[in-house]
């Protein structure tokens, strides 16, 4: 089989392999500019990053350059959306709100439950349906506890986390309701606490 | 004129068409059952053979090297025969390039479920699996190189070029990165550890994507199109040009699987910066073959094997300006890590390598029975299924990428992360994985209309098992050289000297990126407080890599804000120098593990392991509740600890005799008593405890060092 249908292209070279024949077309004028761009933005780029590079470029590379001048940017928002909550601390309240206390749950469930059992009753962390509070009984208190963690005993400190402050106020708001709980199992006694007055709490 | 008559062997083209059809329903069903585990991890029917961590390397080794390799052998064997006016060199080599490469397949199915991985991707299998795919490969070699030796046909025409580079190259590729210290029968360490390994690694997969994937399909393309078309190569020129510059430039990109990891960021940019230069010379491939068909595409219109073949070339050329685009750091920020990679190789795979098969088969059989096909009408279906299958499969994975690519990286106005749980982005994208398994069934679906047309096809027919052929022998051939080209076509009648500087072309990227990883000492800063693994911890990795939890879980905690928030500090390559293999993965569909060392109680990974709904509702996690009942074997240990120790890997001389299994009980003890305190009651020597104290190590040796300095 030969492409005998080409006999008469000038283009047609005079070799041929099993029948088949080649073209002496030119290469497609933009092809040829493609590959000459990639090369010249290939030296460009080179000599920008590396040859020549310039202050933190030079000093830390173009990776932990970028990501140090993005991290400021993020921890400054980020920092001061911490110091307008946590200077909110003395008056927050919990909430009442359904949808609130629904995402508080799914938050409990997800990061707290493996901890605190999926009921609040207590697993390695203590128990969160009785009258016995650590660390402060207020609703203040559990948000600080929460948000601050208590590293040293193995709680978390959930600003930390990737915990917004909304949700800490949520969740927050959520274990509020399990105070006084009735547990089908029972959950983990006290440890050597003194109880403290857990203030009024209308869900009971 | 001395004319000699010699008889082409079409029963090897036969045996090896016939391996590709069966292989490409078993890989792709395999396929299917990984892509249905996505969105219903049940589907593993609770077997740990079948998980998807298992599955997954079974489907890609049976795709990759059972149904495209199978499938470059059938057209290699085709027409290397014709275009050197030759049968093979030896009907031994030939067969036993067909039996033991399928032997090879066969072994792959076994051990892979069975869980014997080394884990890197697309060269999982152990060492004496890796040692007979390369006696096979090289008797390839010789059955091809031999070939040509002795061929009719003075100068070699371009398919050989490609040819001969996928066969030299895929044996160099594979031997270096399969070097490993075998700890034991199917088992064994890489003589690499972390970056060095990472860099191997890579330099092998995408190369093994440039050489086993794209150059021998070249070579089938450059021989199937005009011969299909019956139309001359649309420039001899664009085909020297962009051979040479392909293989040149493809070695070099391989670190752009490793973009703002640990490499270091020289070795990164040269990675980005060839990728770029690679589009020029690949489409020069798709050029020459779609331009080929000026002038023939009434013919496109009516031949179902030249609508498979325009679909793949033109599926390769999106591949190959989709790959140097993902390759741009920027842009890998977004894409790494998600389903746009999953999507971009798909374009390659089911496009390029599956339609370009396709279109192969359709025109050989034919052929080799001597006789019509059966129906072109089932063909033109097979077309329309198969296209539509990978719309359904590409267009999910694209939507799917991009959507979890910006939920990971997206901030509130006041610089918190917007989805901190790594599960939501993962439910955000559960219907595209639903999607995408039916765009996989459709174009399975066109595979078996395939496999029964060439079935009836065949039954049709009559094999021409010896096809006769005349030619004269090259020493009674007039040598006739045109000047134009006349250094190039030198060239080609030289088989040995083209394949020494084919050589020379693909070694010297690799050389220039690997070797100063080696060599200069500030490309791997060292880390005080990083340490080996413990006995048991080092058992546990063992079970990590056996599950293949890499397929799914990354250990490269990358630096950008929306990475170190969500995980913690980002990897720095001091931390892995004990990590034979490394295990940086590839791919997220569950979050980042570097950093997960003490993010947990024990008692959670274990629940999490027993049932990861439990702990985290909603999770398409397998269940691997085998790891809590099955005994941890510490047989195995002193065979690890020497092969480790033989790699590198400091412990003392005779640890392996008495004081490693001391360290591993004791350890043993500490775990259950840290899952005691979450109400958990395990037995100390099985395997979850193991891959717990592995787990609880991970990323945390950094942390050690700055107590010590905190402390200081």
């Amino acid at each position: 089989m030969s492409n005998h249908d080409n006999h008469d292209d000038p283009l047609l070279l005079d070799h041929e392999a099993d029948g088949i024949r080649e073209l002496d077309n030119k290469l497609p004028r933009w092809w040829v500019w493609l590959f000459n761009l990639t090369i010249l933005f290939s030296v460009i780029y080179l000599a920008y990053y590396h040859v020549f590079a310039k202050g933190d470029l030079k000093q830390y590379g173009q990776m932990v350059a970028e990501y140090r001048a993005e991290k400021a940017i993020g921890d400054r928002l980020k920092g001061a959306a911490m110091a307008r909550f946590e200077s909110s601390l003395a008056t927050v309240e919990p909430s009442k709100d359904a949808a609130t206390l629904a995402e508080g749950r799914a938050l409990f469930e997800r990061n707290c439950a493996p901890c605190h059992r999926i009921d609040g009753g207590g697993l390695v962390g203590p128990n969160l349906t009785d009258d016995f509070w650590i660390h402060g009984p207020t609703f203040a208190d559990n948000v600080r506890t929460i948000w601050n963690g208590v590293t040293e005993k193995g709680m978390l400190a959930w600003k930390d986390q990737g915990m917004k402050p909304n949700e800490v106020l949520a969740v927050a708001s959520y274990i509020y309701t399990l105070r006084g709980a009735k547990l089908e199992k029972p959950g983990k006694p006290p440890e050597n606490q003194v109880p403290a007055q857990t203030g009024p709490n209308e869900y009971e | 004129m001395n004319v000699e008559t010699f008889r082409y062997d079409n029963k090897i083209v036969r045996a090896f068409a016939i391996a590709t059809v069966v292989w490409a329903v078993v890989g792709m069903s395999a396929g299917i059952l990984a892509a249905t585990q996505l969105f219903w991890p049940e589907a593993n029917l609770a077997l740990q053979y079948i998980t998807f961590g298992r599955v997954r390397p079974l489907h890609t080794n049976a795709v990759i090297f059972a149904f495209v390799g199978n499938g470059m052998f059938t057209g290699i064997y085709y027409s290397l025969q014709r275009l050197c006016k030759a049968r093979m060199f030896s009907d031994f080599l030939s067969w036993f390039n067909f039996w033991g490469w399928n032997a090879i397949i066969v072994a792959a199915a076994i051990t892979l479920p069975l869980g014997f991985t080394t884990s890197k991707e697309y060269a999982e299998l152990e060492w004496p699996i890796d040692i007979a795919i390369a006696v096979v490969w090289v008797a390839f070699t010789i059955n091809l190189l031999g070939t040509i030796l002795k061929r009719r046909e003075r100068h070699m025409y371009v398919a050989i070029w490609f040819y001969i580079a996928t066969a030299v190259t895929v044996a160099v590729l594979h031997i270096f990165n399969s070097l490993s210290m075998p700890a034991g029968f199917l088992k064994s360490y890489p003589v690499y550890a972390g970056v060095q390994d990472a860099l191997v690694q890579w330099w092998y997969g995408h190369n093994a994507v440039a050489f086993f994937l794209t150059t021998p399909y070249l070579g089938l393309m450059y021989y199937f199109l005009p011969k299909a078309a019956n139309r001359p190569v649309f420039s001899y020129r664009l085909s020297i040009i962009h051979f040479w510059a392909l293989i040149f430039v493809y070695i070099w990109a391989g670190p752009h699987h490793l973009l703002y990891t640990a490499l270091p960021d020289w070795a990164q940019s040269l990675g980005m910066v060839f990728s770029v230069m690679l589009v020029a010379p690949s489409w020069g491939g798709m050029l020459n073959g779609l331009l080929t068909l000026r002038g023939a595409w009434d013919k496109v219109r009516q031949d179902p094997m030249l609508k498979f073949m325009v679909v793949a070339v033109t599926a390769y050329g999106m591949a190959t300006l989709e790959g140097p685009t993902l390759a741009i750091k920027s842009v890998n920020s977004l894409s790494h890590y998600t389903d746009w990679t999953i999507a971009h190789v798909h374009t390659g795979a089911l496009g390029w390598n599956g339609f370009l098969t396709f279109s192969v088969l359709y025109w050989l059989f034919p052929r080799l029975y001597n006789t019509k096909l059966w129906s072109t009408k089932l063909a033109n279906y097979h077309f329309w299924i198969g296209l539509l299958g990978m719309m359904f499969y590409v267009v999910p994975m694209y939507t799917s990428g991009v959507t979890q690519g910006l939920m990971w990286k997206q901030f509130t106005d006041d610089g918190f992360m917007q989805y901190p749980n790594f599960l939501e982005t993962v439910l955000q994208i559960l219907p595209m994985y639903q999607l995408r398994a039916v765009g996989g069934l459709l174009y399975l679906a066109g595979v078996v209309l395939m496999a029964v047309n060439l079935y009836q096809t065949a039954r049709s027919g009559k094999l021409v098992e010896e096809e006769e052929a005349k030619a004269a022998p090259l020493s009674a051939q007039p040598v006739h050289e045109e000047k134009k080209y006349r250094p190039h076509r030198f060239l080609e009648a030289k088989p040995v000297l083209f394949t020494a500087l084919t050589i020379l072309a693909i070694l010297i990227g690799g050389l220039v990126e690997i070797v100063p990883l080696y060599l200069i000492k500030s490309n791997v800063p060292t880390i005080a407080s990083v340490k080996p693994y413990t006995p048991l911890e080092l058992l546990g990795r063992d079970i990590y890599i056996r599950e293949g939890c890499v397929g799914c879980h990354s250990q490269m905690v990358r630096p950008f804000r929306s990475e170190t928030e969500r995980y913690g500090d980002y990897s720095k390559v001091g931390e892995f120098i004990y990590d034979h293999p490394f295990l940086w993965g590839s791919k997220r569909t569950g979050p980042d593990l570097h950093r997960v060392g003490r993010k947990y109680p024990d008692a959670w990974h274990y629940n999490h392991m027993e049932d990861p709904r439990s702990t985290s509702p909603g999770s398409v996690m397998p269940p691997y509740p085998w790891l809590l009942t099955q005994t941890l074997d510490t047989n195995v240990l002193p065979a690890r600890i020497k092969a480790l120790r033989k790699v590198g890997v400091p412990y003392p001389d005779g640890y392996e005799n008495g004081d490693a299994q001391k360290d591993l009980a004791s350890q043993q003890r500490d775990v259950v008593v840290g899952l005691s305190l979450g109400e958990v009651n395990a037995k100390p020597d099985r395997e979850i405890i193991a891959l717990i104290a592995y787990l609880q190590r991970l990323g945390t040796d950094i942390k050690n060092q700055s107590q010590t300095i905190a402390a200081q």
